[in-house]
């Protein structure tokens, strides 16, 4: 029994000490393992007994979370009591994540380091408040630090002030969380900001809605864009050009009749002065937002813009006509022949009928490569502009190196157009005027059949040519040149005088107000853009069809390259004239040698290269007019 | 083709030499960190602004102070050295490290954009003593110019280097630069308004938030010092 009972006791002590090891091991793993409770707020509030924080808080739009919701890393109250233990600092943004996200990049953030609280700093207090003017509420936070005297009385500002919930706030333009700052010395200035807040004073004054709202034009970005200004802006090349805020200013923005505005009448010279130097006062009529369709404010713009349009269709809509009766005529003979097994003489020469003839000596070849250059480098550096709203303007305008290197370049060719046109006008004078005759018999030159100047025949040929694309007449008989080659070479002369003029006067258009008044930029830029989209649209299609892919020459006519075609195709296509050489006795001279393959080759790949890439801009063009 | 390559060479920016330094940036400066604890990097910013915010575990060391005394600097001068400072232009470091470089130094980086490219990468950041923010209006420099001449009480404040306001100061300004800033603020009066002026109107708003805890009157001159010399050359 005592052995039993020792054996009890002994069993006993043996499960006392077990229970007293586990309760210890059950404390030290409570301790280890098991998370400490957070203090409650009563516990915190029994030192920080402030009324913020008893009474404020609870009341606040944080009042579900305890103190250590935000205040976290205090796991000992008494350690934290002796100051032992300090709280972590205040993540705002594991619970307010996308603000904390945008905050990132706040200027206020990065170069001055402010937090949260730095601005929300009755953070304990905060409440939510449906009737509160936040717009308000912005102005006097930001202003506490920018006290912007300029915004508070400018349009917007003030609006804001007398409850105008659409006027821009501090916020609006600048950014909240995410305020961005372009300073001269991040080098990004001034294209990033002009871009920036041209695309913020844009979201709004575009907005039909809120402009119907305040009696406000939701033109005006329209507009805008439209100028010169705004397509460079909207290329992605802001930097150049003028943003809303140079020169509606940045803060200070009133309407033009208010003196103090940076567009009242008085104040343009200085303001258009600070991007523009050396201009006559009269500049300053240029129109910054010119509406072509306003008859009464803008008489001149409005005739300008009538006239234009008239001229792009009826143009176009004539030898689009003209090209599609051809191409339907042509086309119907081809087949015709076809079935009958009937072979045009041109193709089946033999002897005498293989000789070559020259038709355009070197030089002209040459003036004329110079000229599709010219030409290809106007509308690929210009047409960007034109449609800067598109993709592939912008992809085009990269490729020149920028807007500004693309500029160059357009004034580049333009000048070696402008070279080419003085030399072209000095033969035409020449041709009339030869050394020697002086006036006598130009006016014969002038309508003889080797001038380029139209005359009655013209009108005939014209005549027999429409007969004939309905069955009801031969085809006339053309001499060196056609009636529509005659169209071509003038239409080169207008388009200098239009797209020209116009360019030289745009090009530096301060100096051109010595000249014009400011107004007259706003029809020199119509005017430049509507006769450059006619020029293109003619040459890629009406002057391609005539002379490349018309059947019978289909896909390009080489002769402008190689300057010679076969004796038989002059007899075709120019009887009047090959009947002229041989009673002149000049034929024999027109003789040359077949063109080499070299030249061929060269001719051909330049020639196709050139269709192809016109083809290509017509697309393009035609994209963007009709869905850009 | 030939005229267009010689007008294209002709456009080509001639090109910079490179710094005797290496650029690093934020992300591999923190994987130089964790891989090696005791990395010296030095925010070369004042002391003042370097303890109201750092990148956690580098030290303070004023620009000026290196160019004055390199020696304070580590000894070894073939160990990894990094320096860093508060603009994304980092000339302040720059001019540290080339300190540096000159002292012998020949591993010094810097850290590409600042601390607020270490900020935009979402790293954190570390106070010892954080300035509370003030109210600090900043003023242009076409309406201090109209305050100077219509109030007595104004004091200027510039805040930059000695040898910056040796080049060149506003009139009747007084020269307190920020790596002394702690110290010797004691010495304006109380009872002026201050102007605060630096180089681009960065440093102004904590140096004027650090001077209306001492219970100063501060404004600061926005955009600094450019901001006042481009004003005087359009003028001019």
């Amino acid at each position: 029994m005592e052995g039993l009972k020792g054996m009890n006791i002994a069993t006993g002590r043996h499960w006392s000490h077990l229970f007293s090891r586990a309760l210890v091991l059950l404390a030290a793993f409570a301790v280890i393992c098991l998370p400490v409770p957070a203090p409650a707020a009563q516990d915190c509030r029994f030192c920080h007994d402030e009324p913020l924080y008893r009474v404020d808080f609870n009341k606040s739009i944080h009042a579900g979370n305890g103190c250590t919701s935000c205040h976290v890393g205090i796991t000992d109250i008494e350690k934290h009591r002796d100051g032992k233990e300090k709280p972590a600092p205040v993540d705002c943004g594991s619970c307010h994540q996308e603000i904390a996200k945008e905050y990132r990049n706040n200027f206020h953030y990065i170069q001055e380091d402010f937090r949260c609280s730095d601005c929300h700093r009755n953070i304990h207090a905060i409440r939510q408040d449906k009737d509160r003017n936040v717009k308000l509420a912005i102005i006097e936070k930001c202003t506490e630090c920018h006290g912007n005297a300029d915004y508070t009385t400018s349009g917007h500002g003030e609006a804001v002030l007398k409850g105008n919930q659409d006027a821009a706030t501090c916020s609006d333009c600048h950014g909240l969380h995410n305020t961005r700052v372009f300073h001269t010395s991040l080098e990004r200035y001034p294209a990033e900001a002009r871009e920036f807040y041209t695309q913020k004073c844009k979201r709004c004054h575009a907005d039909s809605a809120m402009m119907k709202r305040n009696n406000l034009s939701d033109k005006m970005v329209a507009y805008y864009e439209s100028t010169y200004h705004g397509k460079v802006q909207e290329l992605g090349y802001p930097a150049p050009v003028a943003g809303c805020g140079d020169c509606h200013t940045k803060h200070n923005i009133l309407p033009k009749e208010d003196p103090r505005s940076s567009i009242y009448p008085d104040n343009l010279e200085a303001n258009c002065g600070r991007c523009h130097a050396g201009f006559h006062s009269r500049f300053l009529s240029y129109q910054a937002h010119p509406d072509y369709t306003d008859r009464a404010k803008y008489p001149a713009l409005y005739v300008t813009f009538l006239f234009m349009g008239a001229l792009l269709i009826g143009t176009l809509a004539f030898f689009w006509v003209h090209t599609i009766l051809w191409w339907r005529k042509v086309y119907w003979e081809h087949d015709r022949m076809e079935r009958e097994g009937i072979v045009p003489p041109s193709v089946l020469a033999t002897g005498e009928g293989l000789q070559q003839v020259e038709r355009f000596s070197v030089k002209y070849r040459i003036m004329h490569v110079l000229l599709v250059l010219s030409f290809f480098t106007l509308v690929l550096t210009g047409f960007p502009l034109k449609y800067a709203g598109t993709e592939w303007a912008a992809t085009l305008t990269r490729l020149w190196g920028g807007a500004h290197m693309a500029g160059l370049f357009h004034r580049g060719a333009a000048f070696l157009l402008i070279v080419g046109m003085t030399y072209v006008t000095f033969e035409s004078l020449q041709f009339l005027f030869p050394r020697g005759e002086g006036k006598k018999g130009w006016l014969g030159r002038l309508l003889g059949p080797d001038s380029l100047f139209p005359n009655l025949k013209d009108l005939q040929d014209f005549k027999s040519m429409i007969r004939w694309f309905f069955n009801k007449g031969e085809p006339p008989k053309f001499d060196r040149w056609t009636y529509w080659e005659k169209f071509d070479f003038l239409a080169v002369f207008w388009g200098m005088f239009a797209i020209g003029g116009s360019g030289i006067l745009l090009w530096k258009p301060e100096w051109s107000s010595y000249l014009v008044p400011g107004w007259v930029m706003n029809i020199a830029a119509l005017v430049h853009s509507e006769e450059a989209l006619l020029a293109a649209l003619f040459i890629f299609t009406i002057h391609f069809f005539n002379t490349h892919f018309i059947p019978n020459k289909f896909p390009m006519d080489r002769l402008i390259f190689t300057g010679t075609y076969r004796l038989e195709e002059l007899k075709e296509q120019r009887p009047l004239e090959y009947e002229r050489l041989i009673a002149e006795g000049r034929l024999e001279s027109m003789k040359r040698e077949h063109p080499s393959i070299p030249l061929k080759l060269i001719s051909a790949t330049f020639g196709l290269g050139s269709l192809l890439l016109g083809l290509f801009l017509t697309v393009t063009i035609m994209w963007s007019i009709l869905f850009g | 083709m030939l005229v267009l390559l010689v007008a294209l060479a002709a456009c080509a920016k001639p090109q910079e030499p490179a710094p005797p330094w290496r650029v690093i940036d934020a992300s591999t400066l923190r994987a130089m960190m964790a891989s090696d604890k005791e990395l010296p990097v030095f925010n070369t910013m004042s002391e003042l602004e370097c303890r109201d915010h750092r990148i956690p575990g580098t030290r303070c060391l004023a620009c000026e102070d290196v160019e004055n005394n390199p020696s304070i600097l580590p000894p070894d001068k073939g160990r990894d050295i990094v320096f860093y400072c508060e603009s994304a232009g980092c000339y302040r470091s720059c001019r540290a490290a080339g300190a540096a470089v000159k002292a012998g130094y020949r591993q010094v980086y810097v850290l590409q954009g600042g601390m607020p490219a270490w900020k935009q990468s979402g790293y954190t950041m570390e106070t010892i003593e954080r300035i509370p923010r003030g109210s600090i209006q900043s003023i242009r420099a076409a309406a201090l110019k109209q305050m100077l001449a219509e109030r007595k009480d104004l004091l200027l404040v510039d805040v930059r280097s000695e040898y910056l306001y040796k080049e060149e100061h506003i009139e009747g300004a007084v020269n307190i630069p920020m790596h002394r800033f702690s110290s010797s603020y004691a010495e304006i009066p109380l009872d002026r308004t201050l102007v605060l002026i630096d180089d681009r109107g960065f440093r102004t708003f904590l140096a004027g938030s650090y001077l209306e805890m001492k219970g100063y009157r501060v404004m600061r001159l926005f955009g600094g010092m450019e901001a006042w010399q481009e004003m005087q050359e359009k003028k001019q």
